[in-house]
């Protein structure tokens, strides 16, 4: 290790007198093999678990789709955006845009629409 | 930078008796640690570990927070992005949590065999109970903590500021936070969970880091996470109006001008090169004109001595007529072998002439009778027609070359004439002729590439019948009519000899179509010479390759000037924060901030007129993404759009959103009855899962 980088201390040292298990005990081979649940599967266990409805939890108090029209901004510019592209699926100001919009290569098409969420995904 | 990170280890930890609780805020962006009672945290770091190798030795070692880049060379960090815990606010990444647990302890200065104070930790809204109890093992297990409370961040600074009068006893807690935003009413000074409301929208950090690499793919790489982040943090603000604003962007109006921000990245400007001057134009041109000049005598030399070869040969040739018309028959091999002409044209005629002087010898069986011959004879004469019809075919054959060259002689002189007399007329009659068959090669080629990538890409797929060429539709009619002419149920297609004639024809479908090419191009070619030769004027138009490509653009080759390297934030600077209040913008199907409140309060259980007044009169903004200056205003604008008419509307913003949660924990955990708040690792054990979902802390002591 280079001097600076020990005296900045940026590295996590290995042995913590604190811990009762450390790190390398707990893990041995490195990274540790447990898959950690995701967020969605440990929502799932948790709706499976039949609790009664009136209980607040994590998925009991997410808020509804909006009641309000959605509103329609260009994609590219910001403005308000009456007009729709139909090949590129792209939303624009003005004809300005539109030429600019025609002449955008397919990768950053993509990238606009998955600012929206609206990218193909293929998987 | 208004997050600043504190990593200092701390000295004093053996100066905290073993009750002192350590109170941690558990963000999903920020962690912070410290005692309690305290106004500030002792550490503060970004919660997101990395996991580099070390170059020289190789050894992946972890690192906690965000750290100076320079120091990060030491590292290859390609491999290891920075990852977090955290799972849109909810811990599931314990591993991580574990490094980032040993990362703040060792900073508070813990030593000692455990952890040995109480722990007072927040978590998000419900929290799942699986993520609980797995930081409640983590905490006991690992650490050896004694006894740990969970909290929510919000409520604390809720709490904290209603002791400072900020908000009233009852009121809402709007919490926009790193990666949600928490809607929360409070009755009695208790979070009541059930008029909770939460979005999924929060710090937009990545919105506009991808607005603005789409705006300037040159600079992308100059976007990293921090560096948008001052951006956001300096630049961005809440229009009242967004279509207002928009609209006054698009004018381009004077206050749109101030309203833009312009960030200008460091550059070097290119050492111009200077227009060539007079005197190198002038040199070059001289040079060129040497050049053509040297061409045109090497041509006219080639010519000339062309010209003398033949008047040679001609000469000789007719010398030789001469004696031949003096000398007689039989001696004409002998004499030619004497002058030694080697060409193969007097060789040539010697033999025609030989054939002819033996053709009358040669050829007498053909006229007798074929009953009068023995059959070697009879041999004799088919081989003697055979070589009389050769011989003639040839002859005609040659005939035909003499008369198409006249026609050709005879061609070019009437086009030299009418050059001649009209050469203006002659000069655009060419031009025409060669634009009409510049056009159609282009046009063939242009099918034919196009419907050979078609082709191609189709993968042997005949179904496209749109852009096919003549040839291929004639060759799919051909298929199709030779596939259904044997009706159904039989296909003896291959049976019979003459099927197999179909691909022949289809074949020649195609050769003719490129004969057809070649012709055309020939007489192309014909006349572009001809334009060259006599028009200074014209260029010919340059081939176009194999490889033509569709159209592209001719990337500028102008020197970059200062404007190219200024990032200009207009549009930009409302347009991210714009997603709090609209989720649409960016595709998530969820209520924005100020319809968040309206759901909360009809969430409310007890449906009460004046409580719900009560509510909207102290409506509370915390959390990192409430910095934004004009947020208020548009709250409040958005709230009376659905109150009814005449409700009173207040909201006021934290003292310091950032850190009050933090301060508000720590007062909570300074209390003295705080620990009956607590629950320890035998409450954990026996009580079991159930329990610790059904969990919540009381929040007013």
């Amino acid at each position: 290790m280079e001097a600076e980088v020990i005296k900045a201390e940026l590295v996590l040292p290995t042995h913590m007198s604190f811990k009762r298990i450390q790190m390398y005990g707990k893990y041995p081979k490195g990274q540790s093999k447990v898959r950690w649940k995701q967020l969605k599967q440990i929502l799932q266990a948790e709706i499976c678990q039949n609790y009664s409805p009136d209980e607040p939890n994590y998925v009991n108090i997410e808020s509804p789709p909006s009641m309000q029209p959605c509103k329609r901004i260009c994609d590219i510019t910001g403005f308000e955006a009456p007009y729709h592209d139909p090949r590129t699926n792209l939303r624009y100001a003005n004809a300005d845009v539109f030429k600019l919009v025609r002449s955008l290569p397919n990768e950053y098409v993509q990238r606009y629409l998955a600012l929206r969420k609206a990218a193909v995904v293929l998987r | 930078m208004p997050f600043i990170s504190k990593i200092q280890r701390q000295t004093d930890y053996n100066r905290f008796p073993p009750s002192t609780p350590i109170v941690i805020d558990n963000g999903a962006s920020y962690f912070r640690i410290g005692w309690a009672g305290e106004t500030e945290p002792r550490v503060i770091f970004r919660n997101i570990v990395q996991r580099p190798r070390h170059k020289s030795t190789g050894e992946t070692v972890t690192i906690v927070g965000d750290h100076d880049p320079a120091l990060l060379k030491y590292f290859d960090c390609t491999r290891s992005g920075p990852r977090s815990a955290f799972d849109s606010n909810v811990v599931f990444q314990f591993e991580i949590m574990e490094y980032i647990l040993d990362f703040a302890f060792d900073r508070l200065g813990a030593n000692g065999s455990r952890i040995d104070h109480p722990i007072l930790i927040t978590e998000c809204v419900c929290n799942p109970v699986y993520s609980r109890s797995k930081m409640a093992e983590l905490l006991f297990e690992t650490y050896g903590v004694r006894s740990v409370a969970f909290g929510v961040d919000a409520v604390f600074s809720y709490k904290y500021n209603q002791l400072h009068g900020i908000c009233e006893k009852d009121g809402l807690a709007i919490c926009p936070g790193f990666t949600t935003t928490h809607v929360i009413p409070f009755v009695d000074g208790e979070p009541v969970y059930k008029g909770c409301c939460r979005t999924n929208i929060g710090g937009y950090t990545d919105y506009l880091k991808q607005l603005l690499s789409l705006k300037y793919p040159h600079h992308m790489a100059r976007f990293t996470w921090e560096k948008v982040e001052d951006l956001k943090m300096e630049h961005c603000y809440i229009a009242p109006d967004y279509a207002l604003e928009a609209q006054l962007f698009q004018k381009g109006g004077k206050e749109a001008e101030d309203k833009t921000r312009c960030w200008q990245l460091p550059w070097v400007p290119l050492p111009t090169e200077e227009p060539p001057s007079e005197e190198e134009i002038a040199r070059k041109a001289a040079i060129r004109e040497r050049q053509g000049q040297r061409l045109r005598e090497m041509a006219e030399a080639k010519r000339s001595s062309r010209i003398n070869e033949l008047e040679n040969q001609l000469h000789g040739l007719e010398f030789l007529l001469q004696q031949l018309g003096q000398v007689q028959e039989e001696d004409i091999p002998s004499f030619l072998s004497e002058t030694a002409k080697g060409e193969p044209k007097p060789e040539q005629a010697e033999n025609e002439e030989k054939a002819d002087s033996c053709t009358s010898d040669k050829y007498p069986l053909i006229n007798v009778p074929d009953n009068m011959l023995t059959p070697d004879q009879l041999k004799e004469k088919k081989r003697q027609i055979f070589l009389k019809t050769t011989t003639e075919g040839r002859q005609r054959a040659k005939q035909k070359c003499v008369e198409e060259e006249l026609e050709r002689e005879r061609k070019t002189q009437q086009d030299e004439e009418r050059r001649l007399e009209n050469p203006q007329l002659y000069l655009e009659q060419m031009h025409t002729k060669y634009k009409e068959l510049y056009e159609k090669i282009e046009l063939r080629k242009r099918l034919k590439t196009n419907g050979g990538h078609t082709n191609g890409s189709n993968s042997g797929g005949v179904g496209r019948g749109e852009r096919l060429n003549a040839a291929q539709r004639e060759r799919m009619r051909l298929l199709t009519t030779a596939a259904f002419d044997r009706g159904k149920g039989e296909d003896t297609f291959g049976a019979k000899d003459e099927d197999w004639q179909l691909y022949k024809l289809m074949g020649k479908d195609n050769d003719d179509d490129d004969d057809g090419a070649d012709e055309d191009e020939a007489e192309l070619a014909r006349v572009s010479s001809r334009l060259q030769e006599i028009d200074s004027t014209f260029v010919p138009k340059l081939e176009p390759t194999a490889s033509q490509p569709a159209i592209t653009e001719v990337p500028h080759v102008r020197p970059l000037t200062k404007e190219d390297f200024q990032i200009v934030l207009g549009v930009e600077r409302f347009r991210c924060p714009e997603i709090l209040f609209h989720p649409n913008l960016v595709g998530i199907d969820q209520v924005g901030l100020d319809e968040m409140t309206g759901v909360s309060i009809r969430r409310l259980p007890s449906k009460d007129k004046a409580l719900e007044n009560r509510l909207t009169s102290s409506v509370f903004m915390t959390g990192g993404c409430s910095l934004f200056p004009g947020i208020n205003e548009r709250l409040e604008a958005g709230i009376r759009m659905l109150r009814p008419c005449g409700s009173p509307i207040k909201v006021a913003r934290a003292l310091d959103p950032v850190l009050d949660a933090w301060r508000g924990a720590s007062l909570y955990a300074a209390n003295s009855r705080f620990h009956q708040q607590t629950f320890s690792r035998a409450d954990y054990y026996e009580k079991g899962e159930d329990w610790l979902r059904r969990y919540q802390v009381r929040y007013t002591l």
